[in-house]
């Protein structure tokens, strides 16, 4: 009883901060419509947070996403500036997420670089990288192409009783195609049972015949690639791509990973925790805006609250 | 024991929202509500914007709501949809709307005006409060001109990249091109990587060592503060700063105003009134809140020629 209350005080402190907004916003929060709002607003951060969860499964981290993501939708923005088809720009961004990715992983796993580090360095690089293909500007305006923007802005309309009920966002749907595909990779298959492995005990993992070099570079990969597709979605939003526009999803990805994983017993990143860590501070953002909240004591509270269910659950391993 | 402490954890957290909520909801009482959303308050410009609008709106009475998103410009529009959905009366943006065109198009759906505080004109603002680039340029070539008694030569930092820079160089262009005997001796894009001020003392020393006799330059005209700063330290460097020659700028930034206050050859650049701006941002939503439409798509907020005779008066 006390190890479930502990195991799921994340979830109830969730519930509580919806019931809380409920109640003080109670008409406008518990709509459809705003939740489909959150929905959308959360889905970059989702994306790259929920791909993050393939490092931090080995107890590694990457802190290069936001400046991929900055250099993904820089990449594909320069490609559609030049007259190239937007298939072509989304694919070179999505290239450049998983070469960079696999850069991460050759120096993590190849040259043995700590993961901060390592990513701090590639962080650093893929920033000066955006920065100096973009020559520092923001590209938009005509340069982006409308079916590309557009994207962002659709989604599948939903009717009831022959009128217009609800739209789905695009984004809101890719937001959920991700995190399927993780859950599947990382829960259902031999790869994601060793990533697991790795993270519980390197050394074992590596003994018993996981081929943990090749694995890590992988998840690693995986990471990067996540990084572009939250990139492409930001710049897609905005509907113009800055070598600075990602920077602030490193931070909140690795939080909400932070998050989820007060959620599981063992302590190790679990995907669907991880959409409960980006919930928490997507509510958080909409209720507190919604409630006239001052952003400087919003971002305080935000902090708080990750800190208060990070100690939380480590107070109670430190007991054991 | 873990159980109250988990619950105890979740009564801390409700506390201190239901804290902040006394706090935001202890100011309202039914009156107009306004949010204004800006990735930009850590700029000082920015600052002066939010700063007049508060001031306007306490005036009259508004709950002010503002949103600071951190550079974040998707999250704008985040935040507008958040406005929107808590239904606000009007909505003011500091940022480029084009940029969140999604969030826009949503407060349009939902019939809630949008003010643009310096933010460009875009159809799906009510209006654009700002200061008329076109204007300021006009006042500091004119300056120049009639400085320089109508004839000699000028030099020219441009930026033509950057729209609302490159209007000023325009304006500038017709008028010393109204002159018959102002001829323009180079028309120079610095480089702004550093800010500006070095690349364009490199320039104009450049251009300094090309024009050696006394007199062959007698005006620096520059379409903002820095690249006159730098054409300053050149001149000042070369020891030519008793040949009379003009230095002009715009913005009047801090070290501009240092420089145009010791009366040397930086004499004069064009102060914005920012906390004039909000304050005219909060009059044009109070007329939206009154159910007027606003036909100017930009309003303008006038500026102010900032010279060594009026420099210790502008704070």
């Amino acid at each position: 009883m006390i190890s479930l209350f502990k195991r799921y005080g994340t979830l109830v402190g969730f519930i509580a901060i919806v019931a809380f907004f409920w109640f003080n916003l109670p008409d406008t929060f518990m709509t459809a419509r705003n939740w489909l709002n959150i929905s959308q607003q959360i889905s970059m951060l989702a994306v790259v947070a929920f791909t993050m969860t393939f490092v931090m499964v080995m107890g590694d981290f990457d802190l290069s996403v936001g400046s991929m993501a900055s250099l993904s939708g820089i990449t594909a923005a320069l490609l559609f500036s030049q007259g190239y088809p937007v298939a072509a720009g989304v694919a070179a961004a999505l290239a450049m997420g998983i070469l960079g990715g696999f850069f991460n992983g050759f120096l993590v796993s190849i040259l043995g670089i700590l993961p901060f580090v390592a990513t701090l360095g590639t962080l650093t690089m893929f920033s000066g990288l955006a920065f100096w293909l973009s020559d520092g500007k923001t590209i938009f305006g005509r340069d982006i192409p409308k079916t590309f923007s557009g994207f962002a802005r659709g989604g599948v309309d939903i009717e009831l009783a022959g009128t217009l009920a609800l739209k789905i966002p695009y984004l809101s749907i890719l937001a959920l195609l991700v995190l399927a595909a993780v859950w599947l990779v990382l829960e259902q298959t031999s790869f994601g049972r060793r990533l697991y492995a790795i993270g519980g005990n390197y050394e074992a993992a590596r003994l018993a015949g996981v081929k943990v070099r090749r694995l890590r570079m992988a998840a690693f990969a995986l990471t990067g690639f996540g990084a572009a597709i939250g990139g492409l979605m930001y710049a897609s939003r905005v509907a113009s791509a800055n070598p600075t526009q990602g920077s602030g999803l490193m931070l909140d990805a690795i939080a909400a990973v932070f998050l989820g994983m007060t959620m599981s017993e063992e302590g190790e990143p679990r995907v669907l925790a991880t959409l409960v860590g980006v919930l928490i501070l997507g509510v958080l953002d909409n209720g507190l805006t919604q409630m006239s909240v001052d952003s400087y004591i919003r971002e305080i509270l935000v902090g708080a609250i990750i800190l208060t269910a990070v100690a939380s659950s480590s107070v109670g391993k430190f007991r054991r | 024991m873990r159980i109250s402490k988990t619950l105890k954890t979740i009564a801390g957290l409700a506390g201190a929202m239901v804290l902040a909520t006394g706090l935001s909801m202890g100011l309202a009482q039914a009156a107009s509500k306004v949010a204004v959303i800006t990735p930009y308050l850590a700029q000082p410009g920015t600052q002066f914007y939010v700063e007049g609008f508060k001031a306007a709106a306490e005036k009259n009475g508004w709950e002010t709501n503002i949103v600071d998103t951190a550079g974040d410009v998707a999250a704008v529009i985040s935040r507008l949809e958040d406005a929107v959905n808590q239904k606000v009366d009007a909505i003011v943006i500091n940022v480029d709307p084009q940029q969140v065109a999604a969030g826009l198009e949503v407060a349009r759906e939902a019939g809630i005006p949008v003010v643009g505080m310096d933010s460009g004109s875009d159809p799906l603002l009510a209006t654009n409060v700002t200061s008329n680039g076109y204007a300021m340029a006009a006042e500091t070539a004119v300056y120049v001109a009639n400085r320089i008694g109508g004839k000699g030569r000028v030099v020219m930092f441009v930026f033509d990249a950057f729209p609302p820079v490159q209007i000023r160089g325009v304006v500038a262009d017709a008028i010393f091109g109204n002159f018959p005997d102002i001829e323009i001796v180079d028309r120079v894009t610095p480089d702004v990587q550093d800010g500006g001020i070095a690349d364009s003392r490199a320039k104009m020393e450049a251009i300094l060592a090309a024009n050696p006799d006394k007199g062959s330059i007698a005006a620096v005209w520059a379409a903002w503060d820095q690249p006159a700063l730098g054409a300053l330290q050149a001149i000042e460097d070369a020891g030519r700063s008793d040949e009379g020659i003009v230095i002009v700028g715009m913005d009047a930034n801090p070290q501009a105003r240092d420089a145009i206050g010791t009366g040397g050859n930086f004499e004069a650049s064009m102060a914005q009134d920012f906390i004039g701006i909000g304050n005219k941002a909060a009059e044009m939503v109070g007329r939206l809140l009154k159910g007027e439409t606003i036909r100017e798509p930009v309003v303008y907020v006038p500026t102010t020629l900032v010279t060594s005779s009026n420099v210790a008066d502008l704070d």
